[in-house]
């Protein structure tokens, strides 16, 4: 991926907690509707790096670019309406409020930024039967399985129709067979939006849904590419 | 954010939540009350003799009586304040749910105080119903129920406690970030300074600026008030902040000397949250240094009734009659016991916000208690860490807000000289003054420190902190239950 076309870009990021580098320069780019997956082993800086790449942490050097726009620069508040609104994020677990219910969950990024609260529940109603979950729109998260927590997870991050989508291990807490379902989803969805994905995993067949893997070692891009075989 | 959407994000919650929200408005209901009825007395004009207590038909009474009553209100507003940290840990990780969604740090402080401002603004106009019913209900010759403040002091007074909690809860907040992972607490990396001293002691100054003019300034009554009101109010801001330090210095001095684990575990809380105590006993301590004052004002007023005695007897006035209000000390009396009673349900209002505030700050690390006791840690270690946690700075505040309240009265008169204008007046020559009647009970009487009644009163308040304490360690036993590991 040449950075001309990339729609997001990081280069030469660096981030530490304290005295412990956890990114070390890292240098990435991801195309429109590119999925990526960012693979390595446990404490490589692959969820920092997301962190970063979102906007949820700010780099100690380095740039992310989104859009030909340096976000680094941009307030906490601005990149916290970039997030509402361009961005979607799915975590393993613990990003639903767990005292709304499905359909408010889904519809708090629309309402967050002004939409009405019959529209905003009318699109997130749509949104969740779109992922399988239409009729726990009700429910609240603590009343679901995993998988179906993790479906209206994925509902509420994709509402705003977002041009990219960070997932950090999105399937962590499942088990393989509701994991690669949820994820076929989350996929099927994507492709048909011409979403951008950053996947982070260490599942070789998580890796395997991504057009394109980039692996992370001790902070650093690994040079020789040995990851989990996407592409091989 | 549209205000519906606000609205539902503020009163998202479980059910320790739903508590807050009672608490809270519960609180509010209380001190608007108080505030009230506080107006209402001032609101009263001239001699009022269709009222039957004797508190209300004096002007020179009310604003005692006002001020008595604004003095209740302070611990139930502090009480509300600290209502606001309730389940804290459960909002702050919703919080962080809806900053991942991609609320703004605004937003999401907005939400926070929101949820406190309706919260009080409901208990606020529950507490307005209550005083217009109770002014039905209520007889007018013993209660002041004839009149009305004016109408825009009732409505500062029922927004007065909202806006305060808000400004209370957005306050509390500024040490918390809230980022889309989590919730951050600000660490300090210095520890608190002794400048609260600075406080005290400007706050005695100004207290004792009417008290120690020379004679030939008059001051206006506004003005003295002025001085007395904004001196004793330094004066408890100074303690109360200056908790923060002691609170420090006493968490390094249990690590460097405690034994044992449960000195080590609470020296460290200390040293790194020293604030906690200046948050949790603010109420507990106004109340105390109020307390204080009253009852250094009864030894005060005590020795002037003494000095009004002699001079009676002095002047030949045996028969009841003479100078001063001697003849009715228990009226006055009666007026320090009002404040009092008034102290002594401030101080267990105070008492249940540092019970709340000591849950609170239990269950916040419910995990790390489990944890502990999971790897080993008895229980009664970490029972007898809260408790050296909450009492070592404690006790020496205590004698801090003790010695402060007894210390001002005394900056308005230590001794009162009995008998010497006369023998003065015989030496200067002057040709008019009469020779002392009674030279020999010429003699200066000493305002005694009231170490009963202090003692008393401190004794009391940390009566009242044990009881808590004691309420709180049942929190740490379901706290330090090893499910909680599993929580989430």
């Amino acid at each position: 991926m040449s950075e001309r076309s990339a729609l997001l870009s990081g280069i030469g990021i660096a981030r530490s907690y304290g005295a412990t580098p956890a990114l070390r320069g890292v240098d990435l780019a991801v195309g429109a509707g590119e999925i990526v997956a960012v693979t390595g082993p446990s404490g490589c800086g692959k969820s920092t790096l997301l962190h970063c790449l979102a906007g949820i942490l700010r780099t100690d050097s380095g740039t992310v670019t989104y859009r030909d726009q340096d976000i680094g620069l941009w307030s906490e508040a601005a990149r916290s309406r970039l997030r509402r609104t361009e961005f979607g994020v799915l975590f393993q677990f613990g990003q639903l409020v767990p005292e709304l219910t499905a359909v408010e969950n889904v519809a708090l990024p629309l309402l967050l930024a002004g939409s009405g609260r019959r529209e905003a529940r009318q699109v997130a109603a749509e949104w969740l039967d779109r992922l399988g979950v239409g009729e726990l729109a009700e429910q609240r998260p603590g009343a679901m399985s995993g998988g179906q927590q993790q479906r209206c997870a994925t509902a509420r991050a994709l509402v705003t129709q977002p041009r990219v989508l960070f997932a950090d291990e999105p399937t962590g807490a499942l088990d393989a067979l509701t994991g690669e379902q949820v994820l076929g989803e989350i996929v099927r969805v994507v492709r048909e939006q011409g979403t951008s994905v950053v996947l982070i995993t260490h599942e070789a067949s998580v890796a395997a849904y991504a057009d394109r893997e980039i692996v992370l070692r001790d902070g650093v891009l690994d040079p020789t590419g040995l990851g989990l075989g996407v592409g091989r | 954010m549209r205000p519906a959407t606000l609205a539902r994000l503020a009163v998202a919650g479980n059910r320790t939540d739903t508590l807050r929200t009672i608490l809270t408005a519960l609180s509010a209901l209380l001190a608007t009350v108080a505030m009230l009825a506080a107006a209402t007395v001032l609101t009263i004009t001239g001699w009022a003799e269709r009222y039957t207590n004797p508190l209300l038909i004096e002007p020179g009474l009310r604003p005692g009586v006002s001020a008595t009553l604004i003095l209740v209100a302070l611990p139930v507003l502090a009480l509300a304040g600290q209502c606001i940290r309730l389940g804290a840990p459960a909002r702050d990780r919703r919080l962080a749910a809806i900053r991942l969604a991609g609320a703004t740090p605004r937003e999401s402080v907005l939400i926070a105080t929101a949820e406190t401002a309706v919260a009080s603004l409901l208990g606020s106009v529950a507490g307005l119903v209550a005083y217009l019913v109770a002014r039905k209900v209520i007889d007018r010759p013993a209660l002041p129920t004839d009149i009305l403040p004016p109408a825009p002091v009732i409505v500062l007074l029922v927004l007065l406690v909202p806006v305060l909690a808000a400004a209370a809860g957005a306050v509390l907040m500024r040490q918390v970030i809230v980022t889309p992972l989590g919730v951050e607490r600000r660490i300090r990396t210095r520890g608190p300074r002794p400048w609260p001293g600075l406080l005290i002691a400007a706050g005695i100054v100004l207290f004792a600026v009417p008290t120690r003019l020379p004679e030939h300034i008059n001051l206006s009554k506004n003005w003295v008030y002025a001085f007395l009101g904004s001196g004793v109010m330094l004066t408890m801001v100074g303690i109360v902040l200056g908790t923060g330090w002691i609170s420090s210095t006493a968490g390094r001095l249990l690590r460097r000397y405690g034994r044992g684990p449960a000195t080590l575990l609470a020296g460290q809380r200390l040293i790194t949250d020293p604030w906690n105590g200046s948050r949790t006993m603010a109420a507990l301590l106004a109340a105390v240094i109020a307390g204080a004052v009253a009852l250094a004002y009864r030894e005060l007023l005590a020795t002037e009734f003494r000095y009004y005695d002699i001079y009676n007897a002095m002047m030949g006035s045996t028969d009841g009659g003479g100078m001063g209000a001697a003849e009715a000390p228990e009226f006055y009396y009666g007026a320090i016991r009002l404040v009092v009673v008034a102290v002594s349900l401030a101080s267990v209002v105070a008492a249940a916000g540092v019970l709340i505030a000591l849950a609170e700050s239990i269950v916040a690390r419910r995990r790390t208690y489990a944890a502990l006791t999971a790897a080993g840690v008895p229980r009664r270690t970490l029972s007898a860490a809260v408790a050296w946690q909450t009492l070592t700075p404690l006790i020496p505040a205590l004698v801090l807000a003790l010695a402060a309240g007894d210390a001002l009265v005394r900056l308005i008169d230590s001794e009162i000289p009995v008998g010497y204008e006369f023998r003065d007046c015989v030496a200067a020559g002057y040709g008019g003054c009469e020779a002392p009647r009674h030279p020999e009970m010429a003699q200066i009487l000493h305002v005694p420190i009231p170490w009963g009644s202090l003692a008393l009163l401190g004794g009391g308040a940390l009566l009242a902190v044990l009881v808590a304490v004691g309420a709180g360690l049942l929190v740490l036993r379901a706290s330090t239950d090893l499910d909680e590991l599993r929580a989430g």
